[in-house]
């Protein structure tokens, strides 16, 4: 097809060209027996090249005989190099190798020969090695980014149980502008992006004079959002303690406190923990909002060795890291349950 | 107090409004010491919510309570009658035993240590103080052998003894049962009343409310019939299921029951 439109095409040139052509065909053939001429072998193979027939260029520099011990043999080592990468350049990595060790069987110095043998070797390591490498260069980098990440999540972890036990007590408490500021609290906490509070605190409170360290605005915007969402689900936890349970306690004696610190609370805990440990999962994650003020936690640090290498593998590294966390803490909290649960099923 | 020394608990002109239904209408009534008081009467005629207002589970609207000579649950400012401090509410309730229809034991904790929880939490006693109260306690209810099971696995008389014997820890002046065996399946009526029959014969002062006749004949010093709120017979069990036969909403009542 090619060759019919250039000669459509060029009408005088074609000539030419076709001429040119059948001279390349026969070449091989021609130069196979001109055993003795390296020079128009290289050219040969060379025009092959240009040819783009990778093929034909391997045999005809085939034609180079191995040399005798006592002659340089430049052009034999030449024509195995050449031979080597035209295979390398096919993808078959096993007949560049066989080209190299030719030279090296007759001159085992060859440098040239050993570095193409080592860079195949390289291009052999299987992806796995390859990660393995990346994950000793990326992890201890992105491990100090999940210290913090760690750090922020327990820190909440803490906080946020008593923040929301809070929220939860005053939203039933009896005083009536308290637990209007709880259900004010929850309002707004779930009612607006995480995001969104974290740059208020960080970046808005400064315009009113109240300035926090990245650190202390993550912590308190972490607790504050986690609160309002605990505090919603331990109040359900709460209102979920049959009436008689509260009464039992009061007719013993018991005041509202000691009946809440005794009795109720501690018969949520089985009913709390599934909804809380789902709370905590999203917590980990959510913790990569953070990196938006100014934290170089486990998402940043990955989001910056990925701009500054382009390798995917960090991000990949990052996504084990993250699914290790949640792992742990998933079999953690379903240890957790089993035991607190006991009294159910004994 | 005009009564006598001994009166345990004297309710006066007691009233008790949810919205426009009198649950408890001017009742009027003493316990003397040892004294067994059973309460019958239709459904919705103000039975658990008297014995909720003796130790102020609910809050009453006229009336004074006194325990043991005391005006309790309530302090009179500029006529008004406002709720006492929770402070000395607990206190009084402290000294009242209640038991519920429902039990309501407290699922998370063993049966020792339900029985355990008010001594330790309320009355500040040690544990080895308490502990030993407890097993004194479940003995009494012939319970010993249950001290550490989860309340889950009892039979409903059990628990039901259990709820007794808790609410007897606390050493109380008197003891409330509201319905205590129509939560039970008939076979494990008997264990119960057998219980409060034994603490009717160490002493115990009660107010028990029952659909049981031939229990309230056996246990009662004096029946009390109540309706709409209202005490509308009051008598000691012979008189009562004899004389006050001749009411016929009463006559009809305890022939609806037996
Ligand atoms: N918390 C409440 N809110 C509104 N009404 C109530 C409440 N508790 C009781 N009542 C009403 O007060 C009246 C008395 O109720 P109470 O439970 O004392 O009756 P009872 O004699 O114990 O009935 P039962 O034999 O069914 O237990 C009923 O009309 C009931 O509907
Ligand atoms: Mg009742």
């Amino acid at each position: 097809m090619v060759k019919q439109g250039v000669i459509h095409i060029h009408r005088s040139m074609g000539r030419v060209i076709l001429y040119a052509l059948l001279c390349l065909a026969f070449f091989p053939s021609l130069t196979t027996a001109a055993v003795s001429d390296p020079a128009s072998v290289f050219s040969a193979a060379n025009n092959f090249i240009a040819a783009g027939d990778y093929q034909k260029a391997i045999e005809t520099l085939g034609a180079i005989p191995k040399p005798d011990p006592n002659t340089s043999g430049s052009d034999f080592v030449k024509s195995r190099i050449q031979t080597a990468s035209l295979y390398h350049a096919l993808k078959q990595t096993k007949k560049a190798q066989a080209a190299c060790h030719d030279v090296l069987e007759l001159f085992p110095d060859n440098k040239e020969a050993r570095n193409f043998l080592i860079a195949l070797k390289k291009e052999e390591i299987p992806f796995y090695i390859l990660f393995f490498r990346d994950c000793t260069r990326f992890l201890p980098s992105l491990l100090k980014g999940a210290v913090l990440t760690l750090a922020l999540t327990f820190l909440t972890m803490v906080i946020s149980p008593l923040g929301g036990l809070f929220i939860a007590l005053g939203r039933m408490s009896r005083f009536k502008s308290f637990a209007g500021l709880c259900w004010f609290i929850i309002w707004f906490f779930r009612g607006t992006p995480l995001l969104l509070q974290l740059f208020f605190i960080y970046y808005g409170l400064p315009a009113l004079g109240i300035t926090f360290s990245p650190f202390t605005a993550a912590i308190i915007g972490l607790s504050l959002n986690y609160s309002a969402y605990l505090g919603e689900i331990i109040r359900g936890g709460i209102e979920s303690i049959g009436h008689g349970q509260m009464e039992a306690a009061k007719a013993i004696g018991m005041t509202y406190t000691q009946a809440m610190r005794r009795v109720i609370i501690p018969q949520t805990y089985k009913r709390l923990l599934p909804p809380i440990g789902n709370e905590f999962i999203a917590l980990i994650k959510d913790t990569a909002l953070v990196s938006t003020i100014a934290m170089v936690e486990l998402m940043r640090s990955a989001d910056q060795m990925f701009n500054t290498y382009f390798n995917v593998n960090v991000l990949i590294i990052a996504a084990m890291v993250y699914l290790a966390f949640t792992t742990v803490f998933t079999l953690v909290f379903e240890r957790i349950e089993k035991k607190v649960g006991a009294y159910e099923n004994r | 107090m005009k009564t006598g020394e001994n009166v345990i608990l004297h309710l006066e002109n007691i009233t008790k409004k949810f919205g426009k239904v009198t649950a408890i209408d001017q009742v009027t009534l003493s316990v003397k010491a040892g004294e067994r008081i059973v309460i019958i009467g239709p459904s919705g005629s103000g039975k658990s919510t008297l014995l909720r207002a003796v130790n102020i589970l609910e809050e009453i609207d006229h009336g004074r309570i006194f325990f043991k000579g005391d005006p309790v649950g309530y302090t009179a400012i500029k006529g008004k009658q406002i709720l006492d401090s929770p402070k000395n509410i607990s206190r009084l309730r402290s000294k009242i035993g209640m038991v519920f229809q429902n039990f309501n034991l407290f699922p998370h904790m063993t049966v020792l240590a339900n029985i355990m929880e008010g001594p330790v939490t309320v009355l500040k006693k040690t544990k080895n103080e308490a502990e030993k109260t407890a097993r004194d306690m479940l003995k009494k209810v012939d319970l010993s052998d249950k001290w550490q099971v989860y309340p889950a696995t009892l039979s409903g008389g059990q628990k039901q003894r259990v709820a007794i014997a808790r609410a007897l820890a606390m050493n109380p002046e008197i003891m409330l049962f509201d319905e205590p065996t129509s939560a039970l399946d008939p076979e494990l009526v008997g264990e119960v009343f057998n219980t409060i029959l034994s603490l009717a014969k160490e002493g115990m002062t009660m107010i028990i409310v029952t659909h049981h006749m031939g229990f309230a004949r056996e246990v009662a010093d004096r029946v009390v019939f109540m309706e709409k709120g209202a005490m509308v017979a009051e008598a000691p069990p012979e008189k009562f299921f004899s004389a006050c036969m001749e009411n016929k909403r009463i006559a009809d009542f305890i022939q609806n029951i037996l």
